[in-house]
């Protein structure tokens, strides 16, 4: 979208195309949502920044919270007011967050409240690839699943009225192939969402001791009965195919269902559909009508055997003769990795012993034999990362013997070599704590890699507990003052917040100090030797230290010097090149590249960083660093 | 038209985000339905992307499934050759020449393949390849940033893509920042004559 202000355009009838992230944010419009909190991560991004892009003028409330436990606090803090309200997280957000919603749904809300939870079937941009909707079961939230952007921005709004008459927040459940596609959206009419909210006290309510959370947690399974009525009700629980045979039928629900119907029509397979929408609680009635109906039910849906497992259990009751074919038996589909019309095609080619008119073997097979070693082509860091900066003085300090925990960020890209860093990497955070036990057991000093926006998000209680058990770690925060990877949001250290003011900095090296570590430092990781001897220092010492390496993301300087046209002037080899390699063997630089046994610059991808002159051994490259 | 697959590979960086949707917003101003899909985040840091643009009334999934394209949109040689398996003997495959070597080539010091090499490959799945030397026509129009406009251009110009040039210009128009826009649409312009002038020595 060429610019999120075309989302406030009242305009109902109107046909966008719209990033499933999009579509969410104009739904926030079209419900009358007053206060929106996300902390950013893949693939839920979008729907902050362009949030964030419009919110002024919305008059909607948008902030990026420190971390998702805080965006859901502060969000039902908000919609106990009253006020509707909306988070947005990635799957592993809903983690963290997690302590929060558990007992959010005993006290419920009064405005209404949806949880967008972004899961990432196929890791492409996370460290695992949970399946969230057992957070629904596990809380009694109820949870609808978008298939696409239009589905997307309509449940969103229906999941505000279901929120609202059920007091309980709804989850709802997306996944990369929805947030991350676009697709014709069709606006509806704007709401106006309330200025100023209520606060009503009833302590028996919303004050969780034990006495009023035994009676609540009866209160929430009477909620989740209303919540079966409604998913009975519920439009998004729809036979979305009805053949006249009574053999197969087809249950699926999220990205899954859009797989499902093109595979069962590529492979001319007669079956009638039952396309989920709300997902939890199921529609147990709906479900065994649709069980007594036909007589082999193919469950498609992607990563665990969610629906499986429950409409088993509703077979076993009301239709125990039915055959049911999915992934907990016989695995016709996988229960790893993303789906595809190709996988599903596959399942359904197998169930139905009828040969898929796409032969994906032959295909393989030539694909294989004619595209054999291609080199790799993973992500790397940019030209200019001051990331590589760190790293190669990270190296060169702790070497080869040193056990690096390393966190969530760009800076994970440091494992690739020539740099090397990074032995251990889990989830936001964790660097901090693992580097203490890692020191702890080897008896020698280890270090912890962590991003700014890591940091703040869930580095603090670590490096407290460094100090307080007093613990050999080096925590290196890669201070880049941006959130890079999830697309340049700002956090709690750059001053800016979601509406785009100014607000107070807060500084890594003060929460530091603050927290009691007594070696602290802050230091350009361009300036190789002085950071080398401080990281020496640091690994010296006998209890925690902290250094921080602070250069700005080089995609925001060269954003920022597009913007007021300040020409890049790249770096040159000289004729005293000797062509001994070490540039290209130390740094991995994308911009460095090696022909006819010559290294060469390249002048579109060079940032002028200068960082391969510092290292050049001859003297043999030459230019302006420009900071 | 029941549905018709454009596969856009390239590398993180090269604008096949916005050739996808330029291509999606053309087809919503001709009525048409449209589903496009694209990998942000850890996907874009120099590495290899793909981006997928479906065109149909029944169409539903955003992704191609294997042998499926009727076009191959290849930002460059080498992503071009990671994405073959999408195409078929129906394929079209227009390639840019512009080469980014993957850092793998430069550890090893291996050299990058040639183009006819590259094509030889291609020919193994379809006959039907056009390179553009986008290199030479981004100079032209004035801007190293602009080889996605170019390629658009001479995807426009070929008579498989079931869009009006019309609806590619105003999506254009509507999708870059004004002040790029003259630039971008004089690269589309290049890419679609050039585009034209090798159709018609082919014939």
């Amino acid at each position: 979208m060429p610019d999120p202000r075309l989302l406030l355009e009242e305009n109902p009838g109107k046909r966008m195309l719209l990033l499933g992230n999009e579509a969410i944010v104009r739904a926030i419009l079209e419900a009358g949502i007053s206060v929106v909190t996300t902390y950013p991560g893949t693939p839920a991004s979008e729907i902050g920044d362009s949030m964030s892009a419009i919110a002024k003028e919305a008059g909607v409330y948008m902030e990026y919270s420190t971390n998702e436990m805080v965006a859901v606090e502060v969000a039902a803090g908000a919609a106990n007011c009253g006020v509707r309200a909306l988070s947005a997280m990635k799957h592993v957000g809903l983690n963290v967050a997690a302590d929060m919603v558990m007992t959010l749904a005993y006290t419920g809300v009064r405005g209404g409240y949806v949880i967008v939870t972004a899961d990432d079937p196929e890791c492409f941009s996370s460290q695992n690839e949970q399946d969230n909707r057992f957070y629904a079961l596990l809380s009694s939230l109820p949870c609808m699943e978008p298939s696409n952007p239009q589905e997307a921005k309509d449940m969103v709004i229906s999941a505000v009225e279901i929120s609202e008459k059920l007091e309980l927040p709804v989850l709802l459940r997306t996944t990369t192939r929805v947030n991350h596609v676009r697709g014709p959206v069709t606006y509806g009419r704007l709401a106006k969402a309330t200025e100023k909210g209520k606060f009503t006290r009833e302590v028996a309510r919303l004050v969780m001791v034990p006495a009023y959370s035994r009676p609540a947690h009866t209160v929430l399974l009477k909620k989740l009965e209303k919540a079966a009525d409604i998913s009975e009700k519920s439009p998004y629980n729809v036979v979305t195919k009805k053949e006249r045979s009574s053999e197969y039928g087809v249950i699926s629900s999220g990205a899954a269902y859009n797989y499902a119907v093109e595979a069962a029509r590529l492979l001319g397979l007669k079956a009638s559909v039952l396309k989920l929408g709300m997902t939890h609680p199921l529609p147990k009635k709906k479900i065994a009508k649709f069980l007594k109906e036909n007589s082999k039910i193919i469950i498609v849906e992607e990563l665990e055997p969610y629906l499986e497992m429950q409409i088993k259990a509703i077979a076993k009751d009301h239709a125990p003769n039915v055959q049911i074919y999915g992934k907990t038996g016989k695995q016709y589909f996988p229960r790893d990795g993303e789906l595809s019309v190709k996988t599903v095609l596959m399942g359904l080619s197998s169930i139905a012993g009828k040969a898929s008119p796409i032969d994906f073997s032959k295909i393989a097979k030539k694909y294989s034999d004619m595209v054999k070693e291609l080199p790799r082509r993973p992500p790397i860091l940019c030209a200019g990362c001051p990331h590589r900066a760190s790293f190669y003085v990270i190296r060169r300090a702790g070497g080869d013997k040193t056990i690096y925990a390393t966190d969530i960020g760009c800076y994970a890209l440091g494992i690739a070599p020539p740099l090397k860093v990074g032995d251990l990497l889990v989830c936001m955070g964790a660097s901090i704590g693992a580097a203490q036990g890692i020191s702890k057991a080897l008896q020698e000093a280890a270090i912890a890699i962590i991003g700014d926006s890591t940091f703040f998000h869930a580095g603090i209680p670590g490096l407290i507990n460094a100090v307080y058990n007093n613990h050999k770690a080096v925590v290196i925060v890669l201070d880049n003052l941006t959130t890079a990877m999830t697309g340049h949001q700002p956090h709690p250290g750059t001053g800016v917040a979601g509406m785009r003011h100014q607000t107070e900095r807060v500084f890594i090296e003060k929460v530091a100090r603050g927290c009691g570590v007594e070696y602290v430092k802050v230091l350009d990781p361009f300036k190789i030797k002085k950071a080398e001897k401080a990281l020496r220092e640091a690994l010296q010492r006998n209890g925690p230290s902290v250094i921080v390496f602070r250069s700005p993301c080089t995609l925001m300087v060269a954003r920022e010097r597009r913007r007021k046209g300040i020409a890049i002037r790249p770096y040159r080899i000289t004729d005293a090149c000797k062509n001994c390699m070490a540039c290209v063997r130390t740094l991995g630089c994308p911009a460095l590249t090696v022909e006819d046994g010559k290294v060469h610059i390249s002048d579109i991808l060079c940032s002028a960083c200068g960082l391969c002159a510092s290292v050049c051994p001859y003297h043999a490259i030459e230019g302006e660093a420009s900071a | 038209m029941k549905e018709f697959n454009i596969v856009i590979a390239g590398v993180g960086g090269q604008g096949t985000l916005l050739a996808a949707e330029v291509l999606g917003t053309a087809a919503l101003k001709e009525g048409m339905n449209v589903r496009v899909s694209e990998i942000h985040g850890m996907a874009q840091r120099g590495g290899a992307v793909t981006s997928e643009v479906r065109l149909g009334d029944a169409v539903l999934s955003p992704t191609v499934p294997d042998g499926q394209a009727d076009i191959l949109l290849g930002f460059e040689p080498l992503e071009t050759l990671r994405n073959l398996r999408y195409a078929s003997e129906k394929t079209l495959v227009i390639v840019s020449d512009e080469r980014i070597p993957p850092t793998e080539l430069s550890a090893k010091n291996q050299p990058y393949p040639s183009i006819d090499e590259i094509i030889k490959k291609i020919h193994c799945f379809t006959k039907n390849a056009q390179v553009v030397d986008t290199r030479r026509l981004t100079e032209k129009a004035g801007s190293s940033l602009v080889q996605n406009t170019v390629l658009l251009g001479a995807l426009a110009a070929n008579g498989k893509l079931p869009l009006e040039k019309q609806s590619l210009v105003e999506a254009l128009r509507e999708l870059i920042p004004t002040r790029h826009v003259e630039t971008n649409v004089k690269a589309f312009e290049l890419g679609y004559d050039y585009a034209i002038n090798l159709n018609a020595k082919r014939l």
